[in-house]
């Protein structure tokens, strides 16, 4: 079950593409991996999202937000704060880490003015309405997965390294049987992810990373796009304002912050 | 990067939304009930961080109905016994005086407790009963300071004036009497109105270990819910009905409280427990506990409450506001769809076996845009808080435009 909400699949693209590179199927996969994770290691992370869903009959759904990360990782926390549309104005969430345990999770909402504290999210469930699941949205730690490399592809005219991965039995139960990673050679960068439900033979969801650019020393994708192939509809998140290694001021990832409104 | 944190502090953000709704009733109680009702509703906020430590919020609210029963004019302190065509709902500045203390001042809304449905710490904030099924607060004047040391957090208010609970009971539709006098309907009418001239102070301290999150909380002073005395001796024939008027008192009360939840795999367990004590004879005290529970099913979330009052009432809850569903057992299935949005609502009464069941789907023709149907249908004994209610059965429409 994944606990990271809503900020986390961000996160989970920007470290993502960290997490690959090198030759020679299982170890040489996971040695690729552990290489990008490091490489793409920061300290924080800021940046302004929005989010398009486009459906299969061409309607169009938007949401933005502000995301703040303090930490890397499974040790990071992470503020969340909705800006548009309306509706969902001001919805603030906030993800702190325990040691060995799932992070703990609280929603503001300010129609109830009031803080909630929330369980696990459910993995299969679409996040905030769009085409990335909870799972979607979780760092890839491949410690979870059995990984191996396939033969190299190219991808938006890049040399990648190809690593398929398979969730492991005791790593928890995935919405996927498989996932294919497209890591970029030059810099070990994650740009595509096709992800197969049990039983599919072709992908039945495909992630972009697109637009990578070069932020404060680390490269980051500011494009995202999630294609349910099925269903026919596609989720574009745009990441502006990107920051990375900055101080973030002291009570910024409280509670206390997480009820302000009109702050952070 | 100086520039960009000094553009950031002053930000300045409007947001608001256009909502017209209509309501079709399937009874009435006299035949100048319409069974037809428009309401449009216009409402504005706007929100400034003028610096890091500074920020400050207002909203407007302004409103018309078909029936024409708004006064023109702006109650700031929402102490009118009618809601007003124009109202402040927010107007507070908050300042950062450490990086985790904040104090906040002006007019604001409160939301406590833990439970879904009802909580022992929010149910005696006031409430707007002018649309008795939509739990509407009102908002606050007053002073307060919310802070957070570690695991520990504090929230303290101070109200020097406090708001009553807006409580129509001119509408045989809202406040049904179940007499008739001279084969003529008994109606209730507003009286004398004794309003607060002081208000009230709470305290509530909250604590975070591992899975578990605990809170109490005291409170003192005036309760904002009104303590009614019919006076027959004072009633009139108002043209098809006999009117009778009830005049409305303020009682002190003292509460003191406790709160849990723990996370338990895909369940939140939530419990809350409250005394309070009056000595006024028309109120009494209450000991009042809830136990709820929440879980996620896919795009859905599933809210359970029990609540009760373990001691008797000197009056029918009723007509204690406050505590007039206890016991009850509340259940919402709230789902999001692709489309927009779906829940249902059960409240069902445990003493006089009445309850209402909620529907509502709204579907989002844009992002700003947003269409909505539903129907609240109270059944159920007379006696009882929802089934004394059998003319507000009713459909509803409604459509949103935000921005």
């Amino acid at each position: 079950m994944s606990r990271r909400p809503v900020a986390t699949p961000i996160l989970l693209v920007l470290l993502l593409p960290a997490a690959l590179s090198l030759p020679a199927r299982a170890d040489e996969a996971r040695s690729l991996l552990v290489q990008s994770e490091e490489r793409h290691r920061t300290k924080s992370q800021e940046y302004e999202g929005d989010l398009a869903v486009t459906s299969k009959d061409g309607k169009e759904r938007r949401k933005s937000w502000r995301s703040y990360r303090l930490g890397y990782a499974g040790d990071s926390k992470l503020l969340i704060r909705f800006t548009a549309p309306p509706e969902v104005k001001g919805v603030g969430f906030l993800s702190l880490p325990r040691p060995g345990k799932n992070p703990d999770q609280w929603l503001y909402l300010p129609s109830m003015k009031r803080e909630r504290r929330i369980a696990a999210q459910d993995r299969s469930a679409s996040f905030v309405g769009t085409d990335f699941n909870y799972e979607d949205m979780e760092e890839l730690d491949h410690e979870k997965y059995d990984v191996k490399l396939l033969a190299d592809a190219t991808e938006a005219g890049q040399p990648c390294w190809v690593i398929e991965a398979r969730p492991r039995s005791d790593a928890g139960k995935s919405l996927y049987e498989r996932k294919i990673l497209f890591l970029r050679k030059d810099i070990l960068y994650l740009v595509r992810m096709d992800l197969f439900r049990p039983g599919e033979k072709q992908p039945g969801k495909r992630l972009l990373l697109e637009d990578v650019v070069l932020v404060d020393a680390h490269h980051v994708a500011r494009r995202m796009t999630m294609q349910d192939l099925d269903r026919g509809s596609t989720t574009v998140i745009r990441l502006e304002k990107l920051a990375f290694d900055r101080p973030q001021p002291e009570g910024r990832h409280t509670l206390q912050n997480l009820v302000r409104e009109a702050g952070d | 990067m100086a520039i960009a944190s000094a553009a950031s502090a002053r930000a300045q953000t409007w947001s608001g939304f256009v909502e017209a709704r209509g309501f079709g009733y399937a009874e009435r109680a006299l035949p100048r009930e319409p069974w037809v009702v428009g309401w449009a509703t216009a409402q504005g906020t706007v929100e400034q961080k003028v610096s890091p430590a500074l920020r400050l919020s207002a909203t407007l609210r302004a409103e018309v109905t078909s029936t024409g029963d708004r006064d023109l004019f702006l109650d700031f302190a929402d102490r009118d016994l009618r809601r007003t065509a124009v109202s402040l709902r927010e107007a507070w500045l908050s300042w950062s005086v450490a990086p985790t203390v904040d104090v906040e001042a002006g007019r604001f809304l409160l939301g406590w407790g833990k439970t879904d449905g009802y909580s022992p710490a929010d149910a005696f904030l006031p409430r707007d009963l002018t649309d008795p099924f939509a739990d509407e607060k009102l908002p606050l004047w007053g002073i307060r300071t919310r802070g957070q040391a570690g695991a520990f957090r504090f929230d303290g208010v101070f109200v020097p004036v406090g708001t009553p609970w807006r409580v129509p009971v001119s509408s045989p539709r809202f406040a049904p009497v179940d007499e008739t006098v001279l084969g003529l309907p008994v109606v209730l009418e507003d009286g004398e109105n004794d309003l607060p001239r002081t208000g009230w102070g709470a305290l509530r301290l909250l604590a975070t270990a591992g899975d578990w999150d605990v809170g109490a909380w005291g409170r003192t002073g005036i309760r904002p819910a009104p303590l009614l005395t019919p006076r027959p001796d004072l009633a009139f024939l108002d043209g098809d009905a006999v009117a009778v008027p009830a005049d409305r008192r303020y009682a002190r009360e003292e509460a003191f409280g406790l709160e849990l939840s723990r996370v338990a795999g895909a369940w939140v367990l939530r419990a809350e427990g409250a005394a309070l004590f009056s000595s006024d004879e028309g109120l009494g005290d209450a000991l009042i506990w809830t136990l709820g529970a929440e879980r996620a099913f896919g795009d859905g979330t599933l809210l359970l409450t029990l609540a009760a009052n373990a001691r008797g009432t000197p009056v029918d809850p009723l007509l204690l506001f406050d505590r007039a569903i206890l016991p009850a057992f509340l259940a919402v299935w709230q789902r999001t769809e692709r489309w927009g949005s779906w829940r249902a609502v059960w409240t069902q009464g445990l003493r006089h076996g009445d309850g209402l069941v909620k529907g509502e789907a709204s579907w989002n023709a844009t992002d700003a845009l947003a269409l909505t149907l539903g129907a609240d249908v109270p059944y159920g004994s007379r006696f009882g808080p929802f089934g004394a209610r059998p003319d507000l059965r009713r459909a509803r429409a409604g459509a949103r435009w935000s921005f």
